[in-house]
């Protein structure tokens, strides 16, 4: 029984925190999120894809001098 | 010499029992009372305040719970991907495999990039911790460990040392040397010490602190070179299998995800849970901040991906398909935010829009679930690890 009340107690404080926190409006914080996809998908090189010269990854393509 | 204080022992009725005795102040809701010692030992041992029952702190509970509901609702005015229609659609996406790091002899559990962009370690089920360089697919380092399924591996900020652990409980700290008559498991340190086992670890800003998330239910946050518990976290109801650091901009949260298909941010100095998301309907296997730093996503057995913006304290957007019924493993962001990788057991790897909601692109190439996956630290490529033995990078 003590810790069944004492795990109550503890939910129950916790349930007020939470209740009490500062919230925004979704459509506030949804244009955030765009905001900052849009200010960084230039530099997002899985985005915008990248050349073979500026992509580690890429394998360049190779001159042979026959 | 210095003064002594004296305890000022007030005679008087007891406040419950009536009878004369010495009184010790106790607080109940901010009120103050005088009980006898008899009625505080009594007190405590029962574990109830006056007008406190077990029923009633259910009943608050409740209430409490229903109050948070309506306040999330009242804000919740639009959906994020209506929001997004106005965004440019996302042209069609090719993306390949270009490395493939072959080497473990079992499961590819976990994995980690090192800082310099180039370097990976990875922990698979028969013991062994690899460090890779991704551009040459030489393996660097390797390790075994005392025991199986390492679940865990991380790279320490500075590239000198990984972080392992798995079935054997614990977070060990392996330094990395090139000097090739040192043997690396001789080095070793033991950090962290749990009641169950290790299912994810990560450095924080610097190689000296260490966060844990345990099978025991438990987070903890430790000194490596001290070995010492800094800080731990209680809350989830079940193991925990992930967490993630929020970005150094935004201070000192981390979240974690775990059986009890709940997720949770913590504060990491009080060790206290600001917030908690339960909408999944299963185990949540993966969890990874939005590179604001103002979301996280998660990933989980019910075969869906969510984003939950923090501000608005809620789920804003499911990224799931009729089509997809296996469990996501593992998820991570590509730089700015706008692409959601998914890694599921299904052995494939879903490519989200974030912000609409929609699936760009569907990877093939393992042969068995990608139980891992990491985007590069420039975000010029993201790296995959499968129950296939391998770990995959793609670009």
């Amino acid at each position: 029984i003590c810790n069944d009340t004492s795990q109550g107690r503890r939910a129950v404080e916790q349930l007020r925190t939470e209740a009490g926190l500062e919230r925004m409006k979704v459509s506030k914080a949804a244009c955030e999120l765009l905001q900052y996809c849009r200010a960084h998908a230039q530099s997002d090189p899985l985005l915008t894809g990248v050349p073979a010269s500026a992509n580690p990854f890429k394998d360049k393509k190779t001159c042979s001098i026959l | 010499m210095c003064d002594q204080t004296f305890l000022a022992i007030v005679f008087g009725p007891c406040d419950k029992c009536s009878k004369e005795k010495p009184l010790r102040a106790i607080y109940i809701k901010s009120e103050q009372l005088n009980y006898c010692s008899l009625c505080v030992e009594m007190m405590a041992t029962e574990g109830l305040h006056e007008n406190e029952t077990l029923a009633s702190l259910k009943s608050e509970a409740e209430s409490l719970k229903g109050r948070l509901e309506e306040e999330r609702a009242k804000l919740h005015d639009v959906e994020l991907h209506q929001v997004a229609e106005r965004v440019e659609a996302l042209g069609q996406f090719v993306m390949k495999t270009r490395r493939t790091l072959k080497g473990h002899g079992n499961k590819v559990l976990c994995m980690d990039w090192c800082k310099d962009k180039r370097r990976i370690v990875s922990s698979s089920q028969d013991g062994k911790v690899i460090v890779w360089d991704s551009f040459t697919t030489n393996k660097e380092h390797a390790v075994t460990m005392p025991c199986t399924w390492v679940m865990a591996c991380a790279y320490a900020p500075s590239g000198c040392a990984i972080a392992c652990g798995g079935l054997d409980n614990k977070c060990s700290v392996y330094p990395l040397t090139f000097d090739k008559n040192e043997n690396m498991a001789a080095k070793k340190k033991s950090v962290a010490m749990h009641t169950n086992y290790l299912s994810a670890c990560s450095f924080t800003n610097s190689d000296m602190q260490i966060l844990t998330a345990s099978g025991d239910g438990t987070c903890a946050l430790w000194d490596v070179e001290s070995g010492q518990l800094l800080q731990s976290f209680h809350g989830h109801g079940a193991d925990v299998l992930c967490l993630d650091l929020a970005p150094s901009e935004t201070g000192n949260t981390f979240v974690s995800g775990g059986c009890d298909k709940k997720a949770m941010v913590w504060d990491m100095r009080s060790g206290q849970c600001i917030q908690s998301f339960e909408t999944h309907e299963s185990d949540i296997n993966s969890v990874r901040y939005y590179p604001s730093g103002d979301a996280f996503a998660s990933g989980s057995d019910d075969a869906t991906c969510r984003l939950y913006d923090l501000r608005a304290d809620r789920e804003v957007a499911i990224y799931s398909k009729e089509s997809i019924i296996f469990g996501a493993s593992s998820v991570d962001f590509s730089l700015s935010g706008r692409l959601l990788f998914g890694g599921y057991n299904d052995y494939t790897i879903n490519v989200w829009d974030v912000l609409k909601g929609s699936r760009v692109s569907i990877l093939f190439g393992h042969e068995n679930r990608v139980s891992t996956l990491r985007v590069s630290p420039d975000g010029t490529a993201f790296c995959s690890g499968s129950w296939d033995h391998t770990l995959r990078i793609w670009a």
